[in-house]
């Protein structure tokens, strides 16, 4: 009896594994971009002339923790939609270490300018541990596609 | 093209200057050991050094790497592949278990040690705690970092 | 040992990359007639067979003495292995125990994966599912469990890594005969050529020496002769007074490698000679639901990208890199199907497991176990309490994200990936792009964490199906938050308890009432406690997750629902926690022994100051016991983990350290869990994305931890990965009670504390 049960919930489990399968899906779209070796090298012009496009590549890496979507969530840091003028540690959905909602700050281009190069030392406590820019004038350019982002 | 010492070699590499330098290393450069975990800087499994600062990989562009040193787990061992202490220990603590973590704990470590070689309890966790290991394995990294700092014996293999 | 990357057969570089490996020449030799398997059966040059030896034997001069042996002419011993190796230390124990056997020199012993080919169907794990802890080696021939073992086999492609069960089936069953068998087939093969009586043959570090005649010679010398030598199907093992290897803290294999950065996973598929293209994918939010359609006018025109793909169950970016292909994909609208699934939020799921145990009432639902007559002895009872317990969905959040390499060509798809079920990845490949299985070939690397989740295989179809369509090889890696948000889960529950003691303070009457039961069947079960009464029933419920095996799988929760009632009892009746189990444990010697440990390790009688206190639980799974206490400090008004004690007794333990830092990683996997794990549904689909808001212990969290084992002996050895896990989390919430007063009946406890 004891044996019976044991068998029925081990089936159970290992059937269960066996779902999952896509035998059965079919592709329902597919877009041809380009062969390997021929993909657009665009996208990213760090070295170009136009400061928003720079601002906007460089801000790819950033994109891993920062929306920039008005009206997105925030993720692993806050959405940055707007935030020029804005007070420091005052987005509703975000929860900032103390050190941020304490530091006073309103963001410009001089306070940015200061936290993008070292944001732990500029915000000593703050949740920001990766993506400082120490490049100056990648720092403005980012700091000019953020500008940009606002009604 | 990015160009930078990797591992004490001129490296370049023709890359989007915005790539992670963690990608850049694994798919450009073949560099497997720094891993990929969670992309935005919160597990320390890419971790690499930037001019002998701990960084992590996964969020720092390669065009940040211009003409610095950049060290991987591969590079850190002596010129005939002898291990460092940090390793040793490694082995002697019988660290890690599936050990996909590893390379950034013991990136992390090998620059604490170096700017601190006898690290208390509190230095250890606060340089540590961005490493996350999935397995539990902390325990062991903690009493493995003091038998490199020659803080504790190592472990008795028979024991 | 310096072994230091599993070399996989499929990995040999001389091999033709879709080299055809003949599944017919091997099993037409007859390796799974008759019951034994894969234990008993030669391999020799010229035996049909003989197909498997270029796959497994690397070269010239190697002859197989039988599927689990290699010795080759430079001496050494191989173990080949058919677990996976992802952070278990399997491989390096299951090496140990079949060189002890074989009195093998432990420096010249290498481990190596056994090819994901179906003649290696992991029979003996397949049966401990079965029939756990009924079977030792006596039984293993019984061929009533073979028949049946060998169905379920089949049917489930059970190349299966967990469970707990490489050392007990595998190690027990498998490896040690085999070593066994090996030894006397060498000594025949010796005495045979040294005309003596085989008796007078000893066997030492890999070598035959006869005293008598001072010959002596290297096992290599007769590795050829011994494989026409018959084998012994039920070989005289060793008595543990005879151990060299097994009991011993030898150093795992695979750590060297883990150290410098040159173990590979599945992750770091780099094939030679193949073009890697790189794919980023976007699964449904919702269970169930596919993709109608998808808006990728901006992918289209970004870096790096070659091919966007609505493929109905996901959405894919082929790109030139993957760092390219995830950002292209990130900018994709997709519209999903309506769901079916009429949960919104954990509420709605906790309001439909409320309605099935409402439904099931005081007496209802399906009995699971049962005796006595709990109705009847709760009326009378002298006291009576009850709880209502409920537990989240949990990710697994291996550090490896799910990912996995696929070519297509020539009619054959090969596979790199990091997976707990090869066999079953093979056939689902096989049904996604129509394929023979003979036509899938698997290669599975060391696994970066898997804890349940590579159980499953669906992402490896994914991969393979995404190479057909593009006809470029392809690497596809699942970001962090797909890993989080799209994947399968242990299961959320509720479970309702009632409890009565009598006027002595002893409990009576135990009734428990749940709505999941997965595996083990009889973890809802607290079978060491002597209670007369007791009744545990399942009301099962949908779960709006896809359900799948979660370290310790149904042990997670049961666990945590027993011993936290246990404890509330242990209040009920005014007695101190350890003291009133051990008033339960009466028929249970072993568990009293370990739970007696625990108290005097932690040195339980010391209660400790004001917020400061220590919490008792003890769970059997997976064959071992385990007690903890864990120490908590509630001063600053949150939990702070100062201290956990374990004691583990799992019979005899093969390799204590490793043992040891299996039990420490489940009880930091347990303990993360109980602090943090908890998923949260919106529209159906879940919030959290990433190790900001799915959070996980760090150094500056874990409390010291310290391990004792007890080698009680004489039971069937137990399992190492999972019996860690399940009495940390009531260790915990019984510390928290014991220090503040407050009862947590609900997980996560971080969330409470907020």
């Amino acid at each position: 009896m004891h044996y019976k049960t044991i068998l029925a919930a081990s089936l159970t489990t290992l059937a269960l594994a066996a779902c999952g399968s896509s035998g059965d899906y079919e592709v329902k779209e597919k877009i041809d971009v380009a062969e390997p070796g021929q993909a657009s090298d665009g996208g990213s012009s760090s070295g170009g002339g136009d400061i928003l496009a720079a601002g906007e590549a460089a801000f790819a890496v950033c994109s891993g923790c920062h929306s920039a979507d008005n009206g997105s969530p925030s993720q692993a840091g806050p959405n940055l939609y707007g935030v020029f003028g804005r007070k420091a540690g005052s987005l509703d959905d975000f929860s900032y270490s103390e050190a941020m909602t304490g530091s006073g700050i309103t963001w410009d281009e001089a306070s940015l300018d200061a936290y993008l190069a070292d944001p732990a030392g500029n915000v000593e406590g703050t949740q920001m541990v990766a993506g400082a820019i120490p490049d100056a004038d990648t720092r403005k350019a980012v700091i000019a596609y953020l500008k940009s982002l606002s009604e | 093209m990015a160009t930078f010492n990797l591992n004490g070699e001129e490296t370049s590499a023709d890359v989007d200057p915005a790539m992670p330098i963690l990608w850049v290393v694994r798919e450009t450069l073949g560099l497997n050991g720094t891993k990929f975990g969670c992309g935005i800087a919160q597990c320390g499994a890419c971790t690499v050094h930037l001019d002998g600062k701990p960084v992590r990989s996964c969020s720092t562009p390669i065009s940040e790497a211009e003409g610095r040193d950049v060290m991987t787990i591969e590079g850190i061992a002596g010129p005939e592949g002898e291990l460092t202490k940090v390793q040793q220990a490694w082995i002697s603590e019988q660290v890690p278990q599936c050990g996909y973590c590893q390379s950034g704990q013991i990136m992390s470590a090998t620059a604490l040690l170096r700017d601190n070689p006898s690290p208390s309890d509190e230095d250890i966790d606060s340089a540590m705690s961005g490493n996350i290991c999935r397995c539990g394995t902390y325990t062991r990294i903690r009493r493995a970092i003091k038998v490199a700092s020659g803080q504790a014996e190592p472990r008795n293999e028979e024991a | 040992m310096n072994d230091m990357t599993p070399e996989t057969a499929s990995q040999n570089p001389k091999r033709s990359r879709l080299a055809k490996w003949s599944r017919r020449g091997f099993i037409g030799a007859g390796v799974l007639a008759g019951g034994g398997l894969l234990i008993g059966i030669g391999v020799r040059p010229g035996n049909p067979i003989g197909d498997l030896a270029p796959k497994v034997a690397g070269g010239d001069g190697e002859e197989l003495i039988n599927s689990w042996v290699k010795i080759d002419a430079d001496n050494i011993v191989t173990a080949i292995v058919p677990h996976c190796e992802m952070g278990q230390g399997a491989h390096s124990v299951l090496g140990q125990m079949l060189a002890d056997e074989l009195d093998a020199d432990w420096s010249k012993v290498r481990v190596m994966q056994a090819p994901a080919d179906g003649s290696y169907v992991v029979s003996d794990t397949a049966r401990m599912f079965i029939a756990p802890f009924t079977l030792n080696a006596a039984d293993w021939i019984e061929p009533t469990y073979d028949g049946l073992f060998k169905q379920m086999a089949h049917a489930a492609d059970a190349l299966i890594t967990g469970g707990s069960s490489s050392i007990r089936s595998t190690g027990q069953y498998s490896m040690r005969i085999a070593g066994a068998a090996a030894r006397k087939m060498l000594k025949g093969a010796a005495a045979e050529s040294w005309e003596v009586d085989p008796v007078e043959i000893e066997t030492r570090d890999s070598m035959l020496i006869h005293k008598a005649s001072g010959k002596s010679a290297p096992y290599s010398e007769f590795a050829s002769a011994a494989a026409e030598q018959d084998m012994d199907q039920t070989p005289t093992l060793k008595k543990a007074s005879e151990f060299r290897l097994m009991g011993k803290s030898k150093p795992r294999t695979d750590i060297p490698a883990k150290i410098n950065g040159t173990a590979e996973f599945g992750i770091d598929a780099a094939p030679e000679g193949l073009n890697l293209t790189y794919a980023a994918v976007i699964r449904p939010p919702v269970p169930g639901t596919t993709a109608l359609s998808m808006d990728a006018s901006k992918a289209k025109t970004m870096r790096g990208v070659l091919k966007i793909l609505n493929m109905e169950n996901f959405i894919a970016v082929v790109a030139e890199s993957y760092w390219h292909a995830q950002q292209a994909v990130n900018t994709i609208e997709v519209e999903w199907s309506e769901p079916e699934s009429p949960i919104k939020t954990m509420q709605d799921q906790f309001d439909a497991f409320a309605a099935k145990l409402d439904e099931a009432g005081d007496t209802g639902g399906l009995e699971a176990a049962g005796k006595g007559d709990v109705p009847s002895v709760l009326d009378d009872a002298a006291k009576t309490f009850d709880a209502e317990y409920k537990v989240p969905y949990l990710a697994h959040a291996p550090m490896e994200p799910l990912n996995c390499t696929a070519s297509v060509g020539d009619g054959q798809c090969e596979i790199w990936t990091s997976t707990q079920v090869p066999l079953m990845a093979r056939s689902e490949v096989a049904s996604a792009l129509d394929l023979s299985t003979d036509d899938v070939i698997i290669h599975h690397p060391f696994l970066g964490g898997a804890f349940g989740r590579r159980l499953a295989a669906e992402y490896v179809s994914m991969a393979a199906r995404l190479a057909k369509e593009t006809g470029y090889p392809v690497k596809m890696i699942w970001s962090r938050e797909e890993d989080t948000q799209k994947a399968f889960y242990r299961n959320a529950d509720t479970c309702r308890m009632r409890g009565g003691v009598d006027g002595v303070g002893k409990l009576v009457a135990f009734d428990s009432l749940f709505t999941q039961r997965h595996d083990p069947a009889q973890a809802c079960v607290p079978a060491m406690y002597d209670i007369a009464n007791t009744s545990i029933r399942v009301a099962e419920a949908d779960l709006h997750l896809p359900f799948q095996a979660w370290r310790s799988v149904d042990h997670s929760h049961q666990g945590w629902f027993i011993e936290s009632f246990i404890d509330e009892a242990a209040h009920a009746a005014g007695a101190d926690p350890v003291e009133f189990r051990l008033g339960m444990l009466g028929k249970s010697p072993r568990h009293a022994a370990a739970l007696k440990k625990v108290a005097e390790i932690s040195n339980w009688g010391d209660k400790g100051g004001k917020g400061n206190a220590k919490g008792v639980a003890i769970v059997e799974s997976f064959g071992t016991i385990v007690a903890e206490v864990i120490e908590v400090d509630m001063r600053s008004g949150k939990p702070k983990l100062t201290n956990c004690w374990a004691v583990c007794d799992a019979g005899f333990v093969m390799n204590p350290d490793g043992f040891r830092n299996q039990i420490e990683g489940g009880i930091i996997f347990g303990l993360t869990a109980a602090m943090y794990g908890g998923l949260d549904l919106k529209d159906g689909a879940i919030v959290q994305s990433n190790f900001h808001d799915y959070k996980m212990l760090r150094m500056n969290e874990v409390p010291d931890i310290k391990v004792a084992l007890i080698n009680s002996g004489d039971v069937p050895v137990g399992g190492a990965g999972e019996p860690g896990l399940p009495p940390a989390a009531p260790a915990l919430t019984n510390a928290i009670f014991a220090a503040t007063g407050k009862r947590l009946r609900e997980l996560p406890i971080a969330k409470q504390f907020a």
